[in-house]
């Protein structure tokens, strides 16, 4: 023991002298400032070739004499500022956007997050604002993240806007097969300036989710209802094999769910019932260090293909009457367009991932292909991407997405061929 | 007198020198010398590419036993607020922008340098390794360690350790099929606290880097004890609450 009390004289001048240059101090080791303010600014340049003969280009531009080929430049900005003492903590994210397309500059800014936490102790958190709560394992879709708005498959990494709602959180560590047991009870208020989504003012939504690790696997089970709002029910897991093979899934049932639907006639009407929806994916890390995330997506709140023909029928004769001159049906057609052609509205999806870290040789260089294939019709949209953060602070993206499909098809009718994005982000 | 020769003799014994010991007691030794048994430390990452160009990063890490670690990044602010937990076998990353920790494998590399999970959330090595062999060289022993499950990110390891000072000099890493992954150099002694002295920087290269180096600056290592509930998912978002 008298052995290990030997004095600094044993260190290796060697290696300091090899390395003059360097900076061993650090400065983030004194003392938490007590407000601390961070965030990025970005531009991105983005060029769009347009499906002029697709039906969903035409459903919204008949009419209109457009270019093969539109431009968009974007100013965006991110700032978060967050003040925090030992037991409490408020923290504050906003969002800011400066468009310039062929219609001219948009400007747009949404609070993201705005919440207070009280923390008390480690086993114990109250919260209460804006925030986001996101639950779920899967990396592109999460049908059981009951209190959060839908995440976008092309863009899975970037921070969403919150809801307003009080939460709480409650940890509890054990020795043995169950390591830890945490339930998070969920309140969200509806008022006529927040939350409309979720009802008519005065209502309430509650939801809470139990997390557990039990042996080496992350479960959680997490309910919702409300006063107005469709009640859900659901489950995930996540799970590591080896160390570089990961397998989660998640499952989430909402009951008696209303879908809007329009025949290929115009006829409206809605049909109810119990809508199970089901993820099973993977990640894997092989020896050349690129990673593969797999994942297949059951949407039960999804528009079948024969639902989506017929959808699609009928923006068909809608063209046609508005070339006859009648604009009604037209118009009609676009008030169902939200819920027929947002993203991934069908009902099976495969996402397939490839990311390559530093290929040749060339660190911080991150290459990427992801596909998200619609199983139900064959279409697909493949995104090859390029990121490089060689610089500190610095991140460059050339990102692209081609939409490919036959008629009739859900990346087939997209109103855009392709999509280029070429990106500088600086974070400070 | 008889009293006084038990004493000189136990105090010989606490002094025996560390062949008398078997590699896996070497092992657990040798962990203690280098981590309390729960602390908390500031680490500097440092890649420098071929061209001299360098990148840093800065975390927070605390630890508590053999299995329960949680790292933060401070900076830079492109990273700021990622943080790696820890549990065994168990590997998540948060990203504040993903709001979500996700489960990550060893073998990644949180910063994109030479350094990969396994080296920044590394935990005992007698707690992931076995001895198999250990002998004498000069004033140092040798060392091959196997890993105990194949969740371990090296297969195995040849450690060369200074036998009076109980501490690594130089690790090679391997990987099942005998690639060899990376070296890691254990440097600049330091006192860290009364009576502890370890390496104060930890250096890496790898042949499937040829060119780069990393290295990983210690400071501030201290004792410090830490609820259980500090090493789970739900307290990941919140661990910069924990610097004081």
């Amino acid at each position: 023991m008298l052995c290990l009390c030997i004095p600094a004289w044993a260190q290796d001048r060697q290696f300091e002298e090899s390395s003059p240059d360097l900076d061993f101090e650090i400065p983030e080791a004194e003392p938490r400032k007590p407000i601390e303010i961070n965030g990025y600014l970005e531009t991105a340049g983005t060029a769009y070739g347009r499906d002029k003969g697709s039906l969903l280009f035409q459903q919204k531009y008949i009419g209109q004499d457009l270019d093969d080929q539109t431009y968009a430049g974007d100013l965006r900005a991110k700032i978060e500022a967050k003040a925090q003492g030992d037991a409490a903590l408020a923290y504050v994210r906003f969002k800011a956007q400066e468009q310039r397309d062929a219609e001219g500059w948009n400007a747009d800014g949404v609070l993201e997050e705005g919440f207070l936490a009280f923390k008390p102790t480690p086993s114990m958190t109250v919260e209460a604002g804006k925030r986001v709560m996101k639950w779920g394992k899967g990396y592109a879709w999460n049908p059981a993240a009951f209190v959060s708005r839908p995440k976008d498959p092309d863009d899975a990494e970037e921070t969403l806007e919150g809801y307003g709602m009080v939460d709480a959180d409650f940890i509890k560590s054990f020795d043995g097969p169950l390591q830890t047991l945490a339930f998070t009870p969920v309140v969200i208020p509806v008022s006529e300036h927040f939350n409309k989504e979720w009802g008519k003012p005065g209502s309430y939504v509650g939801a809470a989710k139990v997390y557990a690790l039990l042996l080496d696997t992350d479960i959680d089970v997490m309910f919702l209802a409300g006063d107005e709002a469709e009640s859900r029910a659901g489950f995930d897991f996540s799970k590591n094999l080896t160390a570089n093979f990961e397998v989660h899934g998640e499952a989430a049932v909402v009951f008696d769910h209303e879908k809007p639907l329009l025949d290929s006639q115009g006829n409206i009407s809605a049909d109810r019932y119990d809508a199970w929806s089901f993820l099973a994916g993977l990640r894997y890390l092989n020896s050349y260090d690129t990673t593969f995330i797999l994942e297949y997506y059951r949407n039960g709140l999804g528009y079948s293909q024969t639902e989506t023909s017929e959808y699609y029928s009928f923006v068909e004769d809608a063209l046609a009457a508005y070339q006859a001159g009648n604009k009604l049906p037209l118009m009609k057609s676009r008030r169902y367009s939200q819920a027929y052609s947002s993203q991934n509205a069908m009902e099976d999806y495969l996402y397939l991932r490839i990311v390559q870290k530093d290929p040749f040789d060339i660190l911080y260089f991150s290459p990427a292909l992801t596909t998200i294939a619609n199983l139900d019709d064959g279409s697909l949209s493949l995104s090859p991407e390029l990121l490089y953060a060689p610089v500190t602070n610095w991140e460059f993206r050339l990102k692209s997405w081609f939409f490919l499909g036959d008629d009739d098809t859900e990346y087939g009718e997209k109103q855009n061929d392709y999509r280029v994005e070429a990106r500088i982000r600086y974070y400070f | 007198m008889k009293r006084i020769w038990l004493f000189v003799l136990a105090c010989l014994l606490s002094v025996t020198p560390a062949q008398a010991m078997d590699g896996n007691e070497f092992l657990r030794q040798l962990d203690k010398n280098l981590y309390p048994p729960s602390y908390e430390m500031y680490r500097k990452i440092i890649d420098i590419q071929p061209d001299g160009t360098k990148k840093e990063f800065t975390l927070y890490t605390v630890r508590k036993g053999l299995d329960k670690m949680v790292a933060l990044f401070l900076a830079p602010p492109s990273d700021k607020n990622r943080s790696t937990l820890r549990l065994g076998d168990n590997m998540w990353l948060y990203i504040p922008s993903v709001g979500k920790p996700v489960r990550i494998t060893s073998l990644q590399s949180v910063t994109g340098g030479i350094f990969n999970n396994a080296d920044i959330m590394s935990l005992d090595y007698s707690a992931e390794y076995n001895c198999e062999d250990m002998r004498e060289e000069g004033d140092t022993y040798v060392l091959k360690l196997k890993a105990k499950s194949n969740a371990v990110a090296y297969d195995n390891l040849v450690m060369v350790a200074d036998r009076k000072l109980g501490l690594p000099l130089r690790i090679e890493c391997y990987a099942a099929s005998g690639m060899l992954i990376k070296t890691l150099y254990f440097k600049e002694i330091k006192e860290f606290g009364p009576g502890f002295h370890r390496p104060s920087v930890l250096e890496t290269d790898s042949p499937l880097h040829k060119g780069y180096k990393s290295i990983m600056v210690f400071a501030k290592i201290q004792k410090r004890d830490f609820p259980d509930e500090v090493f789970t998912l739900n307290y990941l978002p919140s661990v910069e609450g924990l610097r004081r």
